[in-house]
């Protein structure tokens, strides 16, 4: 299986942060807040807010659990469990930039929209993922991916982080 | 958590099942921070209370559980005294099973109906309180609020202090608590307390052991004398014998103690009106933290009704 | 009309094999064997001593008990929803089943013998109906409401001996105590069960950690000592005979024992076979089952019980065998009725639980179920004026059978031994 080791993983957030602040920078009136998506979408959102501030911008940070939003909730047996969701603002006006690890069917972009919306009303939202493997079943499209696997044509893509996994790579 | 379609008794849990609930009651707390307080987990789903006992809390807090789920909640009113005894619960079974409900909150005098109704349904049963048996729901809300107070249920050390004879919400809390690696203890008047040998917890007679044992929790039930035909004791005595007193509440504010109550208080009885104020009266977060509890316990109930059959 | 003979039967008691000729009609004669009655046999012979006719019919009882049948004195057989003659019918075929040839019935609805009629139309349904012997008991009180005495010169004159409210003590003491005086000339005698109703009202188990742990309130044992304590101290002033009904705990065995002691020998008593068998832990999580009046105690009482039953403190095992309609048995455990049906499964209940590891020998239960409780009912045959005696069966302790619904004859499923394997079968009448 072909692995993505933590170098370049690393190296990608330093170009997608890098991204970030250039945008940020091409409309420095709006204000920005990065929300990641857990389990591994508020570690990366995490990361590039630690970015953003060494390059000496601002943005805020969040991360949104979006187990109760999902729309398969039925189809399993035994329930998911929770993890806190984290967003201590109203995303009224703000320009929300929402990460994740693996984008595919889009479902779960769909159930964070969603989730954003009930905390106000956003003036913007960007989707930003790590990578991504194709599949999709919504008219979903991200503004940014750091790894674009869809041409491997594979079903599992597995990402591991330093923070909660203990090791870091990403294998597909 | 294994797929668990009722919730019936605390017992009946595994370590794993109380773990999870516990754990999913505070991401249920985070919801209330939201401007749209609530979550589309339960969409679609008929939620049905079913209180043959008068309860306005417990129900209440069920309904806006499961309101905040996005659940659709119907009460079903039962007049308890058209109930006659034992026939009609197999009778509203059978009204039951035909409405299609996917959660039913049942409340009963009789200890074990809500386990009779939950082997006859296939909706998901959730136990609001049967006779003296069990309040599971009342038992996390209590474990969830001292695991949000000191961090920990483990190694903490719990009074409950009342009528234990009567009270499900002894059986359960004190269950759960000790589940948790807690501690506890009970006190209370003597025809109200059962003997060390039959419920494997420490009785006490009077405070002054309290104090020296020096639990963390003191949890106080409400005195519910209206409810027994031949009194156990004489009320007269119950504030001075077993309530918290304003000498007693220095004490506890000295040893920084907390106090619980299931609710509702009987100011001057359980409990003297300071004590209401006092800084570590949980009271009030026990209320709320009960409609995270009872979420988080709707969220985890897998009633069968969604097998498509 | 033939003689039956049954060659190499072993006979319970003593372990001897004997061959017997089994009478017919014209020559009732009674032989005597060990003391024990036995009707309707003529002939009894050291196995292959006795002269056996060419032709005569013949079992061959190699490797089977032989044995008086029991006599059960306490007996519910009103079956909810139907009518009595089924009933009847329902606990006739259930008796002989578990080796039961006569039974003293308790009054319960819709058979409350405090009446002529009532007494009547029951003989002559049992006499229709039943296979086995059945003798009412007349009720203590009008409808057994506890308060006026029925009229007991009416019900003695209908061949009634005992009298019992069903187990339930009388709420008046003082009617009690003049029906004590009142019957005691009539030589009558009372069966009730202690209790100290206030003591026990709205409880439904015995206290420990099962019924703390179900939330349902404890029956104190010292509700039924004091009962049984009042009762014997009744029935001594008023010089009645008195039968203490399903004994359960311990200290009402020694209360007794006491008083037999003293020189009380108007006085005789029970336990039901189940307070031998069971605990209050066998409730388990509700189950209704195990809800019986008065509720299954400790296992030191079980002990002190059967213990009783082997000094002869305790004078009879019963069945208590009370019929529960499924329905009722499947509410809740609070409004679920007591009661265990035990009549078909009754002498290979024993046999299994009490007789195989080594609890009670043949000897104590031949006279625990079998001549104490015949003793103490008298049962008479009015129109042919001779006592009614116990026949013989048969019992095969090789045989083993579950318990399955199916099996059950007497009407409805409130058995613990249902799913259960049990050894031995009975045979009764014996010549079947």
């Amino acid at each position: 299986m072909p692995t993505i080791s933590s170098e370049e993983i690393e190296r990608a957030l330093d170009a997608w942060g890098a991204q970030l602040v250039q945008k940020m920078s091409a409309r420095d009136d709006e204000q920005w807040a990065i929300v990641g998506i857990v389990s591994h979408g508020d570690v990366l959102a995490r990361r590039l807010v630690q970015k953003i501030e060494k390059a000496g911008h601002k943005a805020l940070y969040g991360a949104i659990d979006i187990t109760l939003y999902r729309d398969d909730l039925d189809l399993r047996g035994k329930r998911p469990a929770l993890r806190s969701s984290h967003l201590p603002f109203s995303t009224d006006d703000l320009t929300l930039v929402l990460v994740d690890d693996v984008l595919s069917t889009g479902r779960t972009a769909r159930a964070a929209l969603e989730v954003l919306w009930e905390y106000g009303r956003p003036a913007r939202v960007e989707f930003h993922c790590l990578t991504d493997r194709g599949g999709r079943q919504l008219p979903i499209h991200p503004d940014y991916v750091a790894f674009d696997l869809s041409a491997s044509q594979t079903d599992k893509v597995q990402v591991r982080l330093n923070e909660i996994d203990g090791a870091e790579d990403i294998t597909y | 958590m294994n797929p668990r379609k009722d919730l019936i008794t605390i017992g009946a849990l595994s370590d794993e099942d109380i773990r999870t609930i516990l754990e999913s009651t505070s991401a249920m707390k985070d919801i209330f921070t939201k401007s749209v307080k609530k979550v589309p987990a339960l969409k679609g789903k008929s939620v049905l209370t079913l209180f043959y006992e008068p309860s306005t809390r417990t129900r209440s807090s069920f309904e806006v559980a499961a309101h905040r789920l996005s659940a659709d909640v119907t009460t079903f009113t039962v007049s308890t005294s058209s109930v006659v005894k034992g026939e009609s619960v197999h009778d509203t079974i059978d009204t039951l099973m035909s409405m299609k409900m996917d959660y039913i909150i049942v409340r009963h005098k009789n200890s074990g109906i809500p386990a009779v109704i939950a082997r006859h349904c296939k909706a998901a049963v959730i136990n609001a309180g049967d006779g003296s048996h069990a309040h599971p729901s009342q038992a996390f809300l209590d474990a969830f609020t001292i695991k949000e107070k000191y961090g920990e249920v483990a190694g903490k050390r719990v009074v409950i202090i009342g009528d234990i004879l009567h009270s499900r919400v002894a059986r359960s809390t004190s269950t759960i608590l000790r589940r948790l690696g807690a501690e506890v203890a009970y006190m209370g008047p003597g025809p109200l307390v059962p003997p060390q040998q039959h419920t494997g917890i420490a009785r006490f007679t009077n405070w002054d052991q309290i104090f020296e044992w020096k639990p963390d929790v003191i949890y106080l039930l409400r005195v519910q004398n209206e409810r027994i035909d031949t009194p156990f004791f004489p009320a007269a005595d119950y504030h001075q014998a077993f309530g918290v007193t304003e000498e007693r509440l220095k004490r506890i504010d000295d040893l920084n103690m907390s106090i619980m109550h299931p609710g509702p208080v009987n100011r001057g009885v359980e409990i003297c009106d300071a004590a209401m104020e006092y800084r570590n009266c949980l009271i009030n977060n026990q209320v709320e933290n009960g409609i995270a509890a009872r979420m988080s316990i709707l969220y985890h109930l897998t009633p069968q009704t969604q097998c498509h059959d | 009309m033939t003689n039956t003979y049954i060659t190499n039967a072993t006979w319970a008691l003593t372990g001897e094999k004997i061959d017997l000729r089994m009478g017919h009609g014209d020559e009732p004669v009674s032989v005597f064997l060990n003391d024990i009655p036995l009707d309707g046999v003529n002939g009894v012979a050291p196995a292959g001593e006795m002269l056996i006719p060419e032709g005569a019919r013949v079992i061959d009882a190699d490797g089977k008990l032989v044995m008086p049948a029991l006599f059960d004195l306490h007996t519910t057989i009103n079956l909810e929803g139907h009518s009595k003659r089924e009933s009847i019918y329902r606990a006739g075929q259930a008796a002989n089943q578990g080796g039961v040839w006569g039974m003293l019935v308790m009054p319960s609805r819709g058979f409350i013998f405090d009446n002529a009629a009532t007494l009547d139309s029951f003989d002559e349904a049992v006499s229709q109906r039943s296979f086995a012997t059945m003798v009412p008991a007349g009720c203590i009180s009008e409808g057994m409401a506890g308060e006026q005495q029925a009229p007991y010169n009416t019900l003695a004159a209908r061949g009634v001996t005992i009298l019992s409210d069903g187990g339930r003590m009388p709420t008046s003491l003082l009617m009690l105590h003049r029906a004590m005086k009142y019957a005691a000339a009539m030589d009558l005698t009372f069966a009730i069960r202690g209790d100290v109703p206030c003591l026990s009202e709205k409880t439904y188990m015995h206290p420990g950690t099962t019924s703390y742990n179900l939330g349902l309130h404890g029956t104190p044992a010292c509700a039924e000592e004091i009962g049984i304590e009042t009762l014997i101290r009744l029935a001594e002033d008023a010089g009645a005979r008195l039968h203490i009904q399903t004994v359960s705990t311990a200290e009402g065995v020694n209360i007794i024992r006491r008083a037999k002691a003293k020189g009380m020998t108007s006085l005789t008593a029970e336990v039901a076979l189940h307070h031998l068998l069971y605990t209050h832990e066998n409730v388990g999580d509700y189950d209704t089952t195990f809800k019986t009046l008065p509720p299954l105690r400790e296992q030191s009482d079980c002990e002190a019980l059967l213990e009783g039953v082997k000094d002869g403190t305790i004078d009879c095992i019963v069945t208590d065998h009370t019929p529960c309609m499924p329905f009722a048995k499947k509410q809740d455990f609070v409004s679920a009725p007591q009661g265990m049906v035990a009549l078909d499964t009754f002498l290979p209940a024993i046999y299994t639980h009490l007789i195989l590891p080594g609890k009670l020998s043949w000897a104590d239960v031949v006279r625990a179920c079998s001549t104490a409780p015949a003793a103490i009912v008298n049962p008479y045959d009015q129109e042919e004026d001779v006592p009614v005696v116990a026949p013989l069966l048969l019992f095969d302790p090789a045989a083993e059978r579950e318990v399955t619904p199916d099996s059950l004859y007497c009407g409805t499923l409130n058995s613990p031994l249902l799913g259960t394997v049990l050894r031995g079968s009975v045979t009764l009448p014996i010549s079947r």
